[in-house]
């Protein structure tokens, strides 16, 4: 095996070189490094023209808690363990009756961690909140509703 | 009682993500609980969502919660394309505890219960199998429920819970035949990787009659528009139920049970029930009523070459288009009116590749002077049902298929 020429080396050198001062610059860029070069390419099975490639997903998180309310605690304790605060803030106007029908719903059927005596509470508090969020939106600037069909 | 809390349910979740070895890089949704991006016009409001392009293989979607996942597709996007792309179709996840990470290599898909030999499938075992491949409309039990007057408890959808693919994958019935059913069988169930955060709550599952299961359409699908699908859509295998509800659609599929008798599970015996009646419709207010699970679909139809409530420059013609399905049948007409359902003119229909999928549909309407015009798409499946003019009522929310008119004002 021939010795490597002394051009080769420096080829080798100066393109080492240019790739330490490239990593740097992507460093300090501030943006994210794709970390896709660096791991090897996922797994994958294939037959009959069709490939299946392992899949790794990072699901967004969901900071918001309940607006202030009566019994906003409980509600943030016990309504946020299964779904987003959006998912009842969400709903229609519904009457105390179907409120309160929705929370047992929630803690006999869907196993919410409701305790004793804690169902009137978050009911209270869904009211209210649909209450006030109405009044708000009475009291703000009229919004162009749909013409009733005819 | 089992306990837990808000701090406990996401420490669940960040176990996941530790176990998939990509924690830390959690991106943190603003704190909005309600955005103010699109209307979607739902009577008595709140009527406003936020968009979003914060979710994993997903674009521009309308954001109806975050956890556990609910993703509307803007209708725009049915506008744009008769195959709804994969990252703009809509997502529906029941529990919190949902799949963050496959392994193609040591998935297995479990076939037992009532048949001769339970088996256990390999990814690589699936795509050697006999293939099939449609197109199917995917469309949520509860889609447009936040049109619902009375309004109804639930995700409060627009028309957007649903999209229209070419799905391709194994039919259920090669998998049924090798694991051999055995004498008595009546039911097949299938069950996804998605679990419940909390302790004692039903595993979500869901069952076809075994005649169903086997009608060589029922598939189990790799593929989605010729791609594997997006993990939030059920990769690496969702099954496919043409013409049915997309409740059936089992994602993240890894278990199918055949069953010697009726399925208890609640998934099946007390949620996704509608009313017996024509168009599963009751008074609103109904409760004690005839139920059975929700099954076919019915057909429907939307335009989407105009929105609902917006203003155009006036023209004499107003060329109108939009996206019709016939249900578990094909689209045989779709007709318009312009004149408050007096008369009706046909509309020409774009090409068919299966009758499962979206038709698209065009026609012309005449309008004399500048002013506020009403059109109205009716769409007529191959057995002759007809979208009604009146909406059902049925506390689920389930079932919508009337006439949606749309009003718009030229000049």
């Amino acid at each position: 095996m021939r010795a490597p020429s002394l051009a080769a080396i420096v080829v080798v050198l100066i393109a080492g070189g240019l790739f330490v001062l490239v990593a740097i610059g992507a460093g300090s860029g501030g943006a994210p490094k794709p970390v896709t070069s660096a791991v090897p390419p996922a797994p994958s099975v294939s037959a009959n023209g069709f490939a299946l490639t392992s899949t790794a997903i990072d699901l967004p998180d969901d900071a918001a808690t309940y607006p202030a309310g009566p019994h906003v605690d409980v509600v943030n304790q016990r309504c946020l363990s299964c779904h987003s605060a959006s998912m009842a803030l969400t709903q229609p106007r519904l009457t105390a009756a179907q409120w309160q029908a929705t929370v047992e719903k929630m803690r006999d059927t869907y196993k919410a961690p409701i305790g004793p005596g804690e169902v009137p509470l978050i009911v209270e508090y869904l009211t209210a909140q649909q209450a006030a969020q109405s009044g708000a939106q009475q009291a703000a600037p009229q919004e162009t509703k749909p013409q009733p069909a005819g | 009682m089992d306990r837990l809390d808000f701090n406990e349910a996401r420490a669940v979740t960040r176990r996941r993500l530790l176990a998939a070895g990509i924690a830390g890089g959690g991106a943190m949704l603003a704190a909005r609980a309600l955005g103010a991006d699109v209307d979607l016009r739902l009577p008595g409001g709140p009527s406003k969502r936020a968009m979003t392009s914060d979710f994993p293989q997903k674009g521009a979607m309308i954001l109806q919660r975050t956890r556990p996942a609910l993703l509307e597709t803007p209708m725009e996007v049915f506008q744009q394309s008769l195959y709804t792309p994969n990252d703009r179709f809509f997502v529906r996840w029941h529990w919190g505890d949902l799949p963050t990470s496959i392994d193609v290599e040591t998935y297995r898909i479990r076939v037992g219960g009532h048949v001769e030999r339970p088996l256990s499938i390999s990814l690589a075992q699936l795509l050697r199998m006999p293939r099939i491949e449609l197109a199917a409309v995917n469309q949520c039990s509860g889609n447009s429920r936040g049109l619902f007057e009375p309004r109804v408890p639930g995700a409060q959808w627009g028309h957007g819970a649903m999209g229209n693919a070419k799905w391709m994958g194994v039919p259920l019935r090669h998998v049924l035949d090798l694991a051999g059913v055995r004498g008595g069988a009546t039911a097949v169930r299938v069950g996804g990787m998605d679990k419940p955060l909390v302790a004692g709550a039903a595993d979500f599952e869901k069952s076809l009659a075994l005649d169903h299961a086997r009608d060589g359409e029922v598939m189990l699908a790799f593929a989605m528009n010729g791609e594997q699908l997006p993990l939030l859509n059920g990769f690496p295998v969702r099954l496919i139920v043409p013409g049915w509800f997309s409740t059936y659609w089992m994602k993240t599929l890894d278990t199918i049970e055949v069953l010697a008798g009726p399925d208890d599970n609640y998934w099946m015996a007390k949620a996704y029930k509608i009313p017996t009646t024509p168009h599963a419709n009751v008074a609103p207010g109904s409760k004690d009523f005839p139920t059975t699970p929700i099954n076919r679909m019915i057909p429907r139809s939307w335009i989407t070459s105009v929105a609902d409530g917006a203003t155009y420059g006036y023209d004499p013609v107003l060329p109108i288009e939009g996206i019709a399905m016939g249900g578990d049948v094909g689209v045989a007409r779709v007709d318009i009116s312009a004149t408050g359902g007096r008369t009706w003119e046909p509309a020409a229909l774009g090409r068919e590749d299966d009758r499962y999928g979206f038709r698209r549909f065009t026609a012309r309407v005449n309008v004399p002077r500048p002013g506020r015009v009403k059109v109205m798409a009716r769409c007529t499946n191959t057995r002759g049902e007809t979208q009604p003019m009146e909406a059902n009522w049925n506390p689920g929310g389930y079932m919508r298929n009337c006439v949606e008119p749309v009003i718009v004002r030229l000049g």
